[in-house]
């Protein structure tokens, strides 16, 4: 437990007397690519494939373990939350075909990758403190370059489909994390007063050319995805802020 | 006292007999076959459903050995030890592992992991275990103290330690939110000391029924404990605990197991068979790739025992290789030179062992013996031109 | 890194940032057309494009650059790591202890080097060489060697590294980045930082 020790040593200079800002307010979650809009003339066919989700715990050594009763629990809770949800993403919902196979690893495949990005974007774009000096400068410039590539044409469903939504979570239940997060949150830093980790991220991709058109991405996000109403609320997070009208979508399977 | 029955009931009177009356030959007697098992209440056929899924994901792994010749060989014995009756109800899964393990889930799946497989030195050795494993299944221990996750950090451990054939597990759950790991290498069941008991009975029982030789229990035990501590011993480490190992997760062990196990084989009215000859034969076209999966974890202490023990009386130059390869990989200046030793012993009794001529020459490059190091190097190339190393090692030899 | 250290960093960054006023972990910019020294040692590159040094480093003899994160693209510079040293931090030093360089190792003796260490301090799920060359750095023999691999994030990589021993020291260059699209977008550059490489 080296962290903590320095932490806590970080800890009681910062208590010498200096304000504390509250940084979880004040960072970044959401992001739109530079010049991106929705076509208004018709409606856009987004496809939307089963969430990618991981629930486990937190050993005390540190390591994640996945848990396959809570994995489960939150998988038929988030999508049935993203079920009823989606008629708030306006536009045409296609959803992901049956796929097996080379298919169905490819997808996975891409939602790992997805993964990757996103918390590139967290932790190298909006974080402050964390901020690549590349990204600083095109944050300066409204830039929000970001891409999985033109790869992603090759997706079961993408010819019937302008843009994918991916969605991922993943939740740490744990005490490593829960001591950590609880120092900061005894000094007010405000920084994921909740323990462990709770991580959801949401992203629009153009499917020509694999852009990030839009993400929401936060290592904190609120909901235990273990209970239904836990679900809704972290759907709620997660796409509250999907960059599109939100008058009746039709779903297409 | 005969087992009667297969409920709590019957384990229960057989636990309170064994534990306090001495052995009767009949204690060991194998109970009539009474047709597979179905799942009964909510619970039971739950735990089946998981456990069928994990078999789905389990069919199409990469991490399954489907060679028609070893499957038959395995199911083979398995099927003379417990009988074909109750081999029926038994899914065999091989699975390139290089840990020793095996183990049944609810549903009838066994898996067999290839490290098994190594160092098993005969069918008495094999049969033991499959028949020990089979009889928790039979007695239905497999349905209490589920427990649905990782343990054994030797497990862990290799999944960090897998080499280029194994599976890549693409996504992070399984369609039932399952880890596919956990999945497809099967789940850990710590089984009690009471339902060890039993399963050794039942199981010494089938031992005796197909004619094998009951002590090669006790053998195996010892083997894979004597591993153990070599592994820690030449780490540093002093530990009288086996739980690191997936198997001894499963089978609560201690010190004096192999000699409860071999207290037990001098009173079964068991055969001779050993059929060392037969699984030398089934074994000879993998042990070469299963040895250097055993390699690749980088356990100096577990792999040397393991070699030894495989060769007993006499070295193959198979395991003379190995050997070699173990110790030109630890590096130190002694094991160069004893790597170098064991390279030209395995090419004495084999001299068309190509791979000995790499590693011969490797060995003397890293001690400084450009001259012979080079020249077993250039027989090397003669033999394999196409090597995939071949640019680096023309390049070695002529600095 | 994998998440989990991640967090541990920005609690610590987060903390020293409001008491020194001032981020801790900050990354440096390293400059197009900038010679500079890199992983401590006499090892220098000149990048063609602005490149950005990661804190902290992973190891002792070490340094990482990235274009985007070291998930989506990673070149790590080993300088001068001598007789005894491994390539990054122990993470179970007892149970699972990392492989030491040998000023006696041949260059082939390096991609094994490399697999066992990864495998361990990654976490990896599966590693396979792919392939390797003889080839040159700075003028020194060197072994280039590509390969492929899969952490816990489920993520499929590509590598490709570049190694040399020198006066009985390791120097090595790798650069790791996803499969699918990331590997081949900044290849080129990562051989430009290569082949700018100059030792002593």
């Amino acid at each position: 437990m080296k962290i903590i020790v320095r932490l806590l040593a970080a800890f009681a200079l910062a208590a010498t007397g200096l304000a504390t800002p509250n940084f979880a307010s004040a960072q970044e979650k959401t992001a739109i690519r530079d010049g991106f809009e929705f076509p208004q003339d018709r409606r856009a066919r987004v496809l939307l494939f089963r969430p990618s989700i991981k629930v486990g715990a937190q050993s005390t050594g540190g390591m994640f373990e996945p848990r396959a009763e809570w994995t489960e629990a939150a998988r038929v809770n988030i999508e049935a939350a993203l079920d009823s949800y989606q008629v708030n993403l306006g536009h045409v919902v296609v959803e992901q075909p049956e796929t097996f196979g080379y298919d169905a690893q490819l997808v996975r495949e891409y939602q790992a990758l997805f993964g990757a990005v996103a918390r590139s974007v967290i932790d190298y774009q909006f974080f402050i403190g964390n901020r690549l000096e590349t990204k600083k400068q095109d944050n300066r410039e409204d830039k929000f370059r970001w891409s999985l590539g033109p790869g992603v044409a090759d997706l079961p469903g993408a010819e019937n489909a302008d843009y994918v939504l991916f969605i991922n979570t993943e939740d740490h239940y744990g005490s490593t994390g829960r001591k950590i997060l609880q120092v900061l949150a005894a000094a007010s830093v405000g920084y994921g007063v909740k323990s462990g980790l709770h991580a959801g991220y949401a992203g629009l991709v153009d499917l020509k050319t694999g852009d990030v058109l839009w993400i929401n991405a936060d290592y904190a996000m609120g909901g235990d995805v273990r209970e239904a109403e836990g679900a809704e609320k972290r759907v709620r997070q997660l796409l509250e802020e999907f960059p599109l009208a939100s008058e009746g979508a039709e779903t297409q399977r | 006292m005969r087992l009667l029955r297969f409920g709590k009931l019957g384990l229960a009177l057989a636990a309170a007999c064994a534990a306090s009356a001495p052995l009767q030959a009949d204690d060991f007697a194998v109970p009539p076959y009474e047709g597979a098992y179905q799942p009964q209440g909510e619970d039971e056929r739950g735990l089946w459903m998981m456990a069928d899924e994990d078999e789905r994901l389990l069919r199409d792994s990469r991490l399954v050995i489907t060679d028609e010749a070893l499957n038959e060989y395995v199911r083979g014995v398995l099927c003379r030890t417990i009988g074909e009756d109750r081999c029926g109800s038994v899914r065999l899964y091989i699975l390139r592992v290089p840990y020793f393990n095996a183990s049944m889930a609810p549903n009838g799946t066994m898996r067999v992991y290839s490290g098994l497989l190594l160092r098993v030195r005969n069918e008495a050795e094999l049969a033991s275990v499959l028949g020990h494993e089979f009889a928790h299944f039979e007695l239905r221990h497999t349905l209490w103290g589920f427990k649905r996750a990782r343990t054994g950090s030797d497990l862990v451990a290799w999944t960090t330690l897998l080499g280029a054939m194994a599976a890549s597990y693409g996504g992070a759950t399984s369609s039932s939110g399952a880890d596919i790991q956990t999945s497809v290498l099967g789940t850990i069941y710590r089984y009690k000391r009471d339902h060890e008991r039993a399963a050794d009975l039942l199981g010494f029982g089938y031992l005796a029924n197909a004619g094998y030789r009951a002590s090669a229990a006790a053998d195996v035990w010892r083997g894979v404990m004597n591993e153990s501590d070599r592994s820690a011993e030449i780490r540093g480490r002093r530990t009288n605990r086996y739980d690191s190992v997936a198997f001894f997760a499963s089978h609560p062990t201690d010190l004096e197991r192999a000699d409860t196990l071999s207290y037990f084989a001098n009173r079964v009215q068991g055969g001779e068979r050993e059929g060392s000859d037969a699984y030398r034969e089934a074994m000879a076209p993998w042990r070469e790739e299963f040895l250097k999966d055993q390699l690749m974890l980088g356990d100096f202490g577990a792999s040397d025992f393991l070699i030894e023990r495989l060769a007993g009386e006499q070295w193959s130059p198979d395991l003379l290789y190995a050997r070699a390869e173990l110790y030109r990989g630890r590096g130190n200046p002694r094991d160069l030179v004893a790597s170098a030793d064991f390279y030209r012993d395995a090419l004495k009794q084999d001299p068309d062992l190509a791979n000995a001529y790499r590693g011969l020459g490797l060995a003397l490059l890293r001690t400084g013996n450009r001259t012979a190091g080079s020249e077993a190097i250039k027989i090397y190339l003669d033999r394999v031109p196409n090597a995939e190393d071949a640019g680096m090692l023309r390049m070695m030899m002529e600095q | 890194m994998n998440i989990t250290t991640r967090m541990r960093w920005f609690a610590l960054g987060t903390l020293a940032a409001v008491a020194a006023t001032q981020p801790l972990a900050a990354h440096k910019l390293r400059e197009a057309g900038v010679t500079v020294e890199v992983a401590k040692s006499d090892l220098t590159v000149t990048p063609s494009v602005a490149w950005n040094r990661l804190n902290p480093r992973t190891g002792k003899d070490n340094e990482t650059w990235t274009l985007d994160g070291e998930e989506l693209n990673d070149v790590t510079f080993y300088g001068q790591v001598e007789e005894g040293k491994t390539l990054l931090l122990e993470v179970d030093k007892r149970n699972r202890p990392l492989p030491r360089f040998s000023d006696t190792m041949l260059l082939t003796d390096i991609p094994p080097m490399l697999e066992t260490t990864y495998r361990i301090a990654r976490d990896l799920r599966l590693f396979e060489i792919t392939g390797m060359e003889p080839a040159e750095l700075s003028g020194h023999k060197a072994i280039r060697f590509t390969y492929e691999f899969v952490g816990p994030d489920e993520v499929r990589r590509k590598g490709e590294a570049d190694a040399a021993i020198v006066d009985g020291a390791l120097y090595m260059m790798t650069y790791e980045a996803p499969q699918i699209f990331f590997f081949d977008q900044s290849l080129e550059k990562y051989r430009q930082l290569r082949d700018s490489m100059a030792l002593g």
